[in-house]
């Protein structure tokens, strides 16, 4: 099994946690799984990967934690000798996660706070791209209240509720030269509040082999009313906007996952997710003052993405859990849709973690992940922004339990 | 499935992601090719200088697409590249224009900054009254003279004409005897840039084909000067060893705003406002009759700046509606002179061509190039037009670049250089350079 595993990780060049704006980190052990756990009833966010194994967790419990987001994203122009970075920026992706419910009982319950898309990418305000994007702030928090039953004693199912409360930030400049030669900028900042669900069949076959199967529905961010803030010259600022709306969708993910148990001491799972990007057509900015600017909607076309997921846990001691893991992700952006608030490629993961459990009812679980974005030379065809971008990411995280 | 093997794969991944903290691109390694720029010298006019805003002054020249080719060419064994700056106390130089506001209906309302550099006038026989500038004594890589055409270069008096060529050279008008040509070549360089011919266009079409002594410079001394130049900086000047160069077409100045931005519906549009019913705007041509004005005919800038049409100041009839007083030649250019324009410019960048070619230079079609952006494009997110203030292309007098269209030039030279040469000198960033400046 080692072997098999070694060589896994040393045939994917060097293997992570997103793709365009979606985060992967729900869960610390997962994420040092290398995100897998649709097939698996390891632990309260499961209400997350999959509500149908809720059912078969084997304790009540409560669990907080988070990861640490350090990213960098690297761009040169075609034809420049300068390389231009991000700034450091450290975005923390929260998740919590409760179930309660008689653990003999078939009808178990959950709650689940956590972060699925986000992001945080700030470039100098006077960089190359500074007109397409200087930087971009977006989380969208879901709280996700959750049934989960078991149909037999060998499968379950589960469906969530979904409230999603977004917000985004967006930051660029304005081809407009400012009395003292600086740029002029724009800010669009707003919330959104919408719904969803996400459901799922959890089953333990004769073999062994547990296998899961979920759907996290989309939803659509719509933000109105949100704030404009146009800083332009005096002179044209009557002419600009104050107001926005517009539609982010928040694709839908299905996923397959199993589990296996080579060893009393040893859990394998294994995940497929497809991502619905290809609902992700345009970025469209209506604004409620068209004299200066007209209405964008900017192309992005997407097409459907997905992710290999691969982790492994091993008891090392009864109170000691090691996890180790890795994934690859297929990126949903197609050549000449690449944009620097999300330069996305295909992308490895790498993920390691820890468990140690404190006593019978408290443990604490840390995870490490490291993305490696593949390095991409792309020209947009809206903003003609031509050159290499390449984007690292290291993630550590922490949680906290509580089971009784 | 030991714990021990998992442990250790979790050093490995630490090790792995803890030595490469930074996303790394490929390293690349400008070169020169078989260029040397160890001596780059700019040879030209206006455009070559900085000139912006209807003037020569500190922050265009600061700006001035030459020293952007220069500053570039240092990563590749490029020397100091020195340009004429005025003196920081004198930075307004020749003055210029600035944009201080729009009126009630739109129109921007443009001042004149009065000239700092400018020190007094001299008398030259036989010509007049010329002014001085403030000379520039120390080095010099960019000759961008202001207003020389090409039928100008290797005349022995036009030093003391040109107050800024006069400002390079060593005499105080009318002391001058040094033609242009001589004095670029007169020390050694490795690479030039030529970018001459336009004003040997310009001058006609700016001033609405009214004076005849702008007419275009004859087609076949064109081509003899221009050889005659080619040939000269190929030698790499006195004590020179040959220097390679690029050159540069002339743009077709009937797309810059100076010819697009006052046109006959603009100004129909305008009228109807206080007379509906008026339908045609009568301008006298350049052959002297009048007549009504057409699509075809070229209104220049300034007309929108006298806020002539309509008036009776000098006339009973109201200027431009009425035949018996139309629209004056020098504020039009009508379809012949216009005809006349486009042919000494494509017969001037056929000449270009042929020469860059057959000498083996790498050549920027400057023509195409402004062509293409005339009708709008995109760069890194910038809407690039040749609109008039709004366009980031050019600057307030309708002709000469913003500092943006200048970096848009400059890797285009950029581009041409190591194309002909096997070079990569590096390009530049074009959105660190501002367009026409809003209050």
């Amino acid at each position: 099994m080692k072997k098999i595993l070694l060589s896994f990780l040393l045939a994917v060049p060097i293997l992570g946690y997103a793709q365009s704006y979606q985060v992967n980190l729900q869960g610390q052990k997962q994420t040092a799984m290398g995100g897998a756990g649709t097939g698996v009833a390891l632990d309260e966010a499961a209400v997350f990967f999959n509500p149908g194994a809720v059912s078969f967790l084997k304790k009540n419990g409560v669990q907080a934690g988070g990861s640490a987001i350090f990213l960098k994203a690297a761009f040169r122009e075609n034809g420049s000798n300068i390389t231009e970075y991000t700034k450091e920026k450290l975005t923390v992706d929260p998740s919590v996660y409760a179930v309660f419910g008689n653990p003999n009982n078939r009808l178990r319950f959950g709650l689940g706070v956590y972060v699925p898309f986000g992001g945080a990418v700030h470039w100098d305000p006077n960089w190359t791209g500074k007109y397409t994007v200087t930087s971009l702030d977006l989380q969208a928090i879901y709280v996700q209240p959750t049934l989960s039953y078991k149909i037999t004693d060998h499968i379950g199912i589960g469906a969530g509720f979904v409230y999603t409360n977004g917000k985004v930030d967006l930051k660029r400049g304005v081809p407009l030269t400012l009395n003292d030669g600086t740029s002029a900028t724009a800010q669009l900042k707003g919330h959104s509040n919408d719904f969803g669900w996400n459901a799922g069949i959890y089953v333990e076959t004769v073999s062994g082999v547990t296998i899961g199967v979920t759907h996290r529905s989309q939803v659509t961010a719509q933000v109105k009313d949100g704030d404009a803030i146009f800083k332009v010259p005096q002179a044209l600022q009557d002419g600009f906007p104050t107001k926005f709306s517009a539609n982010l969708p928040l694709p839908a993910t299905s996923s397959i996952g199993l589990g296996f148990y080579p060893s009393s001491k040893t859990i394998i799972a294994v995940d497929a997710n497809w991502v619905h990007w290809s609902k992700y057509k345009v970025l469209a900015f209506d604004y409620n003052n068209n004299s200066r600017i007209p209405n964008t909607s900017s192309p992005r076309n997407y097409h459907d993405g997905g992710a290999l997921r691969i982790g492994i846990q091993n008891m090392a001691t009864e109170r000691l859990a090691l996890r180790l893991g890795a994934a690859y992700a297929f990126t949903p952006v197609g050549k000449g849709y690449v944009t620097p608030e999300v330069p996305d490629a295909n992308r490895i993961l790498l993920s390691a973690g820890l468990g140690y459990k404190a006593s019978e009812r408290f443990s604490i679980d840390l995870s490490f992940l490291y993305e490696n974005v593949k390095s991409r030379n792309e020209t947009n065809i809206e903003t003609n922004l031509s050159g290499d971008f390449k984007t690292v990411a290291y993630i550590p995280g922490i949680a906290l339990s509580y089971k009784w | 499935m030991n714990s021990k093997f998992i442990f250790r794969s979790i050093l490995a991944v630490a090790v792995v992601t803890a030595a490469s903290c930074k996303p790394e691109l490929k390293t690349i390694t400008p070169s020169k090719g078989s260029a040397d720029f160890s001596r780059y010298i700019a040879v030209g006019n206006s455009l070559t200088s900085g000139f912006a805003d209807g003037g020569l002054y500190l922050e265009g020249q600061q700006n001035a697409f030459p020293l952007m080719i220069g500053t570039q060419m240092q990563t590749v064994g490029g020397g100091t590249f020195s340009m004429p700056f005025f003196n920081a106390n004198q930075a307004d130089g020749s003055g210029y224009k600035k944009l201080t506001g729009f009126s009630a209906t739109g129109d921007p309302v443009i001042v004149d900054v009065p000239a700092q550099a400018a020190i007094g006038t001299a008398n030259v026989p036989g010509f007049g009254t010329v002014p001085l500038f403030t000379k520039y004594t120390g080095d010099l890589n960019n000759y961008g003279v202001p207003g020389i055409r090409l039928n100008n270069i290797t005349l022995t008096y036009y030093g003391n004409l040109n107050p800024y060529f006069e400002r390079l050279l060593p005499n105080t008008s009318p002391a001058n005897t040094t033609s242009y040509l001589s004095f670029v070549t007169a020390k050694p360089f490795t690479f030039f840039s030529m970018w001459l011919g336009n004003n040997d266009v310009l001058g006609y079409a700016t001033g609405g084909a009214a004076v005849a002594a702008d007419f275009p410079t004859d087609k076949a001394l064109f081509t003899q000067i221009y050889n005659g130049a080619v040939t000269a900086l190929k030698t790499g000047g006195a004590g020179g060893t040959g220097a390679k160069g690029v050159v540069a077409t002339i743009p077709d100045v009937l797309s810059t705003p100076y010819f697009t931005t006052v046109t006959l519906t603009a100004i129909l549009a305008k009228v109807h406002l206080a007379a509906p019913t008026v339908n045609t705007i009568y301008i006298k041509t350049g052959a002297g009759t009048t007549r009504p004005a057409t699509a075809q005919d070229y209104f220049l800038l300034p007309l929108s700046a006298a806020n002539l049409i309509g008036t009776t100041t000098n006339a009973p009839y109201p200027y431009g509606l009425d035949p018996r007083n139309p629209v004056e030649s020098k504020y039009v250019l009508d379809q012949a002179e216009a005809a006349v324009i486009v042919d000494y410019t494509n017969a001037y960048n056929a000449t270009i061509k042929a020469v860059a070619a057959s000498n083996g230079l790498a050549l920027v079609d400057a023509n195409a190039l402004f062509k293409s952006y005339a009708g709008g494009k995109i760069v890194n997110g910038a809407a690039v037009s040749a609109a008039y203030i709004t366009g980031n292309l050019f600057s307030l007098d309708g002709i000469h670049l913003t500092p943006f269209g200048y970096a848009i030039v400059a890797n285009e030279f950029i581009k041409s250089i190591n194309t002909q040469y096997g070079a990569s000198i590096p390009t530049v960033d074009v959105t660190k350079y501002r367009g026409v400046k809003f209050p």
